[in-house]
């Protein structure tokens, strides 16, 4: 597979901050890329350095195969971007503002009439008639996304999408972007770890400027997320947790609340075995056992020390 | 190039669609027809407002003629329509930079040159419309209340104190992309005109440089005879050269 999106060694400076320290990543064409990391980790830098707003102090980016440094209006026709706070001219309306995305293409009116037609269906802003002046931040959000598909790009940029969005509002962008899956290579940037979870296949986590790890998430689930065993007894917790924490396969045992074990082990099918026989010597009455791989949010948690700041 | 024209397009529409098809064209509209009636009635007016001490004042006013028209538009030109330039210009490029809709156009097949040039070139053409209508208004004015107005002073003053505003149109865009507060650059401009005002008082400056046409469109409009070809030939360059070092400017600029 080619790569969509190429960086090494990003660096970016803003006088003593070092804002991205030596970033590497790729993006394979076709895939859907979370860019995952705490506020202020770098994702916007990163952004705006990718669609040539900002220069980076070291390193080479390559988009869609093109030096992003030296790269012109050719690079820029492939390219969709929606920014973390997008800006409309509030005097037009949602239709005018497609049409006036879809001119600074060059896109023939007769495809440009259908795009646009699609899109405002997409957005849900068919009807709307008045002025983007007027619009909600969701409405905004929504027409951001698809002024950014005005060109059919292949690559799209978008950063924090979701973000400030009420629940309804996020599932529509949500959905937008999984509908791409596979038409187009989507690389978006977010704090919010179920988005990522929901409509990625890969995930970057950025913090402090750094690319902690980038890896498909089943991967890295697997990789970070050793296997979890939680459970749940009515009474004698204490000392089933002690026995539990003495076995071989339990690398360290928590209680978050009372009756409640949770259990990260090394050999999730050896502790299926043992943990039912130890609650049955005991004669403990069992609520609950479950046992399930770490979720994005606890490899995040674990990768970034501490979580969102 | 589509690109580009789509960018032209849309800041032609914008000028049409909000507030700036007010301002600019609403200063020079009023007093393109209020500098006539002025010139007209000014002996008149003092007479009527200031008793027999005024009257006689009024009496030594020489009798207005369409000289005292032309004067009137091309003196409300060279003070308060630069001044309205500089200030609403002031925020050119820095108003799409900070509210983010330059984001949006420039990842788009929009270069930074032609996001500057586009707008220098909008507001230059805006800039002359508005003027050639103003002064049609004028020469209108001043031919329905004196009788006689030969329209080569006017026309030739008009279009030499244009050159003078595209100057400014240039040099605010520049002063737009250099500081982000739309006050400073207005400012900044504030003060370029000044200095130039001043510097029309030494001789080679005032033959030779722009700042002759802060002044001479006077005296074209007197009908003087006046020579500003070098003048006008320094301006142009000098306006091409601000556009180009505002491209320049805007290209290291990060969004």
């Amino acid at each position: 597979m080619s790569a969509a999106l190429q960086i090494r060694h990003l660096t970016k400076r803003y006088g003593s901050k070092l804002a991205l320290d030596h970033v590497d990543l790729r993006v394979e064409e076709g895939s859907i890329f979370g860019f995952l990391g705490p506020n202020g980790a770098g994702k916007t830098t990163t952004l705006r350095i990718l669609t040539g707003l900002a220069k980076a102090s070291h390193g080479s980016v390559r988009v869609l195969g093109h030096d992003v440094a030296k790269a012109g209006n050719d690079v820029r026709a492939e390219i969709g971007f929606l920014p973390d706070v997008p800006g409309f001219y509030e005097w037009m309306d949602a239709e005018e503002f497609l049409r006036f995305a879809g001119g600074l293409f060059g896109i023939e009116k007769h495809t440009l009439d259908e795009r646009v037609r699609v899109l405002l269906e997409l957005a849900g802003l068919t009807d709307v008639t008045t002025r983007i002046a007027g619009y909600s931040r969701g409405m905004k959000q929504r027409l951001g996304v698809t002024q950014a598909l005005i060109n059919a790009p292949r690559l799209l940029m978008l950063d924090e999408p979701t973000s400030a969005l009420d629940p309804m509002g996020r599932k529509d962008v949500l959905d937008m972007i999984t509908s791409l899956k596979g038409r187009t290579t989507v690389f978006f940037s977010t704090h919010i770890l179920s988005d990522v979870e929901r409509v990625c296949d890969t995930v970057a986590i950025l913090d402090q400027g750094r690319v902690v790890v980038q890896a498909p998430i089943d991967e890295l689930k697997a990789r970070y997320g050793a296997s979890k065993v939680v459970v749940e007894v009515e009474e004698g917790a204490d000392a089933l947790a002690a026995e539990i924490g003495a076995q071989p396969w339990a690398s360290a045992v928590e209680r978050p609340e009372n009756g409640t074990i949770a259990v990260t082990v090394s050999d999730t099918l050896a502790a299926k075995r043992a943990i039912p026989a130890m609650v049955a010597a005991r004669r403990l009455a069992l609520t609950r056992m479950e046992a399930g791989e770490m979720g994005l949010e606890e490899v995040f948690v674990e990768l970034v020390g501490g979580g969102q700041r | 190039m589509k690109g580009f024209a789509a960018f032209v397009r849309k800041e032609a529409v914008e000028i049409v669609r909000t507030w700036r098809i007010w301002v600019l064209p609403g200063i020079l509209l009023v007093f393109a027809v209020t500098g006539p009636l002025t010139a007209k009635y000014t002996p008149e007016i003092i007479a009527s407002v200031g008793g027999s001490q005024m009257a006689a004042i009024a009496k030594v006013i020489p009798v207005p003629t369409y000289v005292d028209a032309y004067a009137q538009w091309i003196k409300n030109l060279s003070q308060i329509a630069l001044f309205a330039i500089i200030i609403i210009y002031g925020g050119l490029v820095s108003a799409e930079s900070k509210s983010g809709t330059a984001v949006l156009v420039l990842t788009k097949p929009v270069s930074r040159a032609a996001f500057v040039v586009a707008k220098a070139l909008v507001h230059s053409t805006f800039l002359a419309l508005t003027v050639l209508v103003g002064t049609l208004i004028t020469w209108a004015g001043t031919l329905l209340l004196f009788g006689t107005a030969p329209a080569g002073p006017l026309f030739a003053a008009a279009g030499a104190w244009l050159v003078f505003g595209v100057l400014f149109v240039a040099l605010m865009t520049l002063l737009s992309v250099l500081v982000s507060s739309q006050a400073g650059a207005a400012g900044i401009g504030l003060g370029v005109y000044a200095l130039v005002s001043i510097s029309a008082i030494w001789e080679p400056v005032a033959k030779y440089s722009p700042a002759a046409l802060a002044g001479q469109p006077m005296a074209i409009a007197a009908g003087q005879g006046v020579d500003v070809t070098w003048p006008i030939v320094t301006s142009l360059l000098l306006s091409a050269a601000l556009v180009t070092l505002a491209v320049w400017a805007f290209r290291r600029k990060e969004l």
